[in-house]
């Protein structure tokens, strides 16, 4: 904690009511953090356990009886593999969709045009009116996307908020005056867009791909309404029957049988299940947190930047 | 831009001046095109969809040639039993949202920025942001497990200084605190991007002007910081009043048991249940279109409001 702040040379004294202050952040500080991060830490540690310590409530701050029983069971269970698959494709295939498309309406928006006005207007509109659920539903079903594929990769190609957020970016990182020069030379919007608009925008696009993937990869429900084929459902969708349930075994009548039928009777199935759900969580959060921590340095850049005029 | 553009010498017609501004502006909208695209596709059409609010939806007619039978289930959605219960399951629970959820992230915000260390300040930002990667479901699960009789740790603790274990996710009672609850926890972190890049473009000046002044750290809050944030804070209240009967169905959904229903049955998951589930299509569409009539007409008055008050508007 530094004692004294300096402003061009000159050294100030922090004076006591600063440090009781100081000492109250910090605090502060140190209570925010445990509750955020122990029910994580909780998570991790109960996945790695033997699940007798962890239904004994045993499992506090460190592992106990270091078993990878769960883990094992997890892998085993091959729906949830070939939903892991559907996931990737699905927050691979939509996520390049989005960025391509919002970032070429961005650009759009960020120049003048005529009907500008009307069109910012009926985007708008849209975050604070919709059809709702059932029309939705409906709209998607007249078009002959009900359990295609296809629709889990277009439904929510483009958020408002990702498209005001790309938009304030371009505006206020890219020079008027590249612009300006770029046609000098003869070039259009296109070429304009392509060559120096994307270039320059490394820092948004990996925001809008954390945004975006982020979102798919965590989604349920558009696989729950729009889905009914259990081969084509995300990852979301399948762990919403291990984990969202009162009972033990969860309520995927697969998820149990896939552990009660090796022969180990039902009560070994009962313990692997309580710590397989464990597993779950840690084996699908994952691919999410650490693409958010690898982006991490972009990504609270580009957020600031984005967001400011937003 | 507009000095590329070559000046009129006359006045044109109309149709000469569409001609003239798509000739010029034609690859703007050539890139807009998929963007107006998916608007269209999935949020206007379903908005004509919408009448079937005013109709008996049956399949093999489609939405406009099915029988007009006006506000009727309007009608019937007002008179029914659950229809007080439901308007008043969502707004406490989104009023209870707002009433924790909104002055969190402020704090945390201001906290943060009075943060002395460096590198124990990016620490603490990095960590704040993560429980909003979480997906829905794992915060459920989370909530399932941790709160779970048998083996939750919560009811271990309880038993630990000789408490009863609590039935949480069957009793009514703690279906709030524990959607609320686990609601900030996700997202308090998050919600402090906006105010941290409000509080970091203020200019620094500010603050060293304060200190030479002998200002204390709670005087530059009061004074500084406050003040700055009061806009944009008053803007993130207009846009959460917008959504006030609107709700977390994809949550409430995952969070419903057959024991709780007496405080988890909002209108979002009833309007799912019913039309999904029981294929009730033109009644639950009128009760969503009441919803977003009702939320619109409240975010329009709330903004003319502020806007009449303080001057502080979204448009």
């Amino acid at each position: 904690m530094a004692k004294a702040t300096e402003i061009r040379g000159i050294r100030i004294k922090e004076t006591r009511s600063d440090n009781i202050f100081n000492a109250c952040n910090l605090l502060f500080w140190f209570i925010v953090l445990f509750v955020i991060l122990y029910p994580l830490w909780l998570i991790i540690i109960a996945s790695v356990s033997d699940p007798d310590a962890v239904m004994a409530g045993q499992v506090l701050f460190l592992p106990k009886d270091f078993s990878v029983i769960g883990y094992k069971a997890v892998f085993e269970y091959a729906e949830l593999w070939s939903s892991y698959a559907n996931s990737i494709f699905y927050t691979v295939a939509g996520s390049i969709l989005s960025v391509i498309v919002t970032l070429a309406a961005a650009y759009s928006l960020s120049r003048k045009f005529a009907g500008k006005k009307w069109v910012n207007l009926a985007i708008t509109f849209t975050m604070f009116f919709s059809g709702g659920l059932i029309p939705i539903f409906l709209n998607v079903r007249d078009l002959g996307l009900y359990n295609t594929r296809t629709i889990l990769i277009i439904m929510n190609t483009v958020s408002v908020w990702n498209l005001m957020v790309a938009r304030t970016y371009i505006q206020s990182s890219i020079p008027n005056e590249l612009y300006e020069a770029a046609v000098m030379d003869g070039s259009n919007h296109f070429t304009y867009f392509f060559k120096c608009v994307l270039p320059l925008s490394g820092t948004i696009i990996a925001v809008l791909a954390v945004y975006y993937g982020v979102a798919r990869w965590n989604d349920y429900f558009t696989g729950l309404v729009f889905l009914r084929d259990r081969n084509k459902l995300p990852l979301q969708t399948i762990l919403r029957e291990i984990l969202a349930s009162l009972s033990i075994s969860g309520s995927s009548e697969t998820f149990f049988a896939s552990f009660a039928d090796n022969t180990e009777g039902l009560q070994e199935a009962m313990r692997k299940a309580e710590v397989a759900k464990y597993c779950c969580i840690v084996v699908s959060t994952v691919p999410a947190v650490i693409l958010y921590i690898f982006m991490q340095k972009y990504f609270v850049k580009g957020v600031m930047i984005g967001s400011l005029k937003g | 831009m507009s000095d590329l553009r070559l000046p009129a010498l006359k006045k044109n017609t109309l149709r000469q001046r569409f001609t003239m501004a798509l000739s010029r502006d034609w690859q703007l909208w050539v890139l807009l095109l998929p963007a107006l695209l998916f608007f269209l596709i999935f949020c206007y059409f379903p908005m004509y969809g919408v009448q079937i609010a005013f109709r008996e939806y049956k399949p093999a007619f489609g939405i406009t040639d099915s029988e007009w039978v006006g506000l009727e289930h309007f009608a019937e959605f007002f008179s029914s039993y659950y229809c007080g219960r439901m308007f008043y399951n969502t707004i406490i629970l989104n009023i209870y949202g707002l009433a924790f959820g909104f002055p969190l992230p402020i704090l945390m915000a201001i906290m943060l920025n009075q943060l002395n260390g460096k590198r124990f300040k990016g620490f603490a930002q990095t960590a704040i942001y993560v429980p909003h990667f979480i997906s829905t479901v794992v915060l459920a699960g989370m909530i399932y497990l941790f709160f779970s009789p048998s083996s939750g740790i919560i009811n271990k603790i309880i038993e630990l200084f000789g408490g009863e274990s609590i039935y949480f996710m069957i009793e009514a009672g703690w279906f709030r605190p524990l959607f609320v609850g686990s609601d900030v926890w996700q997202n308090a972190g998050w919600n402090t991007i906006l105010y941290i890049a409000t509080l970091t473009s203020i200019d620094p000046q500010l603050y060293e002007a304060a200190t030479i002044d002998g200002a204390t750290r709670w005087g530059k809050i009061k004074h500084i910081d406050i003040p700055h944030l009061i806009p944009i804070a008053v803007m993130m209240l207009i846009l959460n009043c917008g959504s006030l009967l609107s709700s977390n169905t994809d949550k409430a959904l995952l969070m419903q048991t057959g024991g709780n229903m007496e405080t988890s049955d909002i209108i979002g998951v009833y309007v799912y249940n019913t039309g999904l589930g029981k294929a009730q299509y033109s009644y639950t569409s009128a009760i969503g279109l009441c919803l977003n009539v009702i939320n619109f007409a409240i975010i329009m008055s709330v903004n003319a409001i502020s806007r009449r008050l303080s001057e502080i508007s979204l448009f």
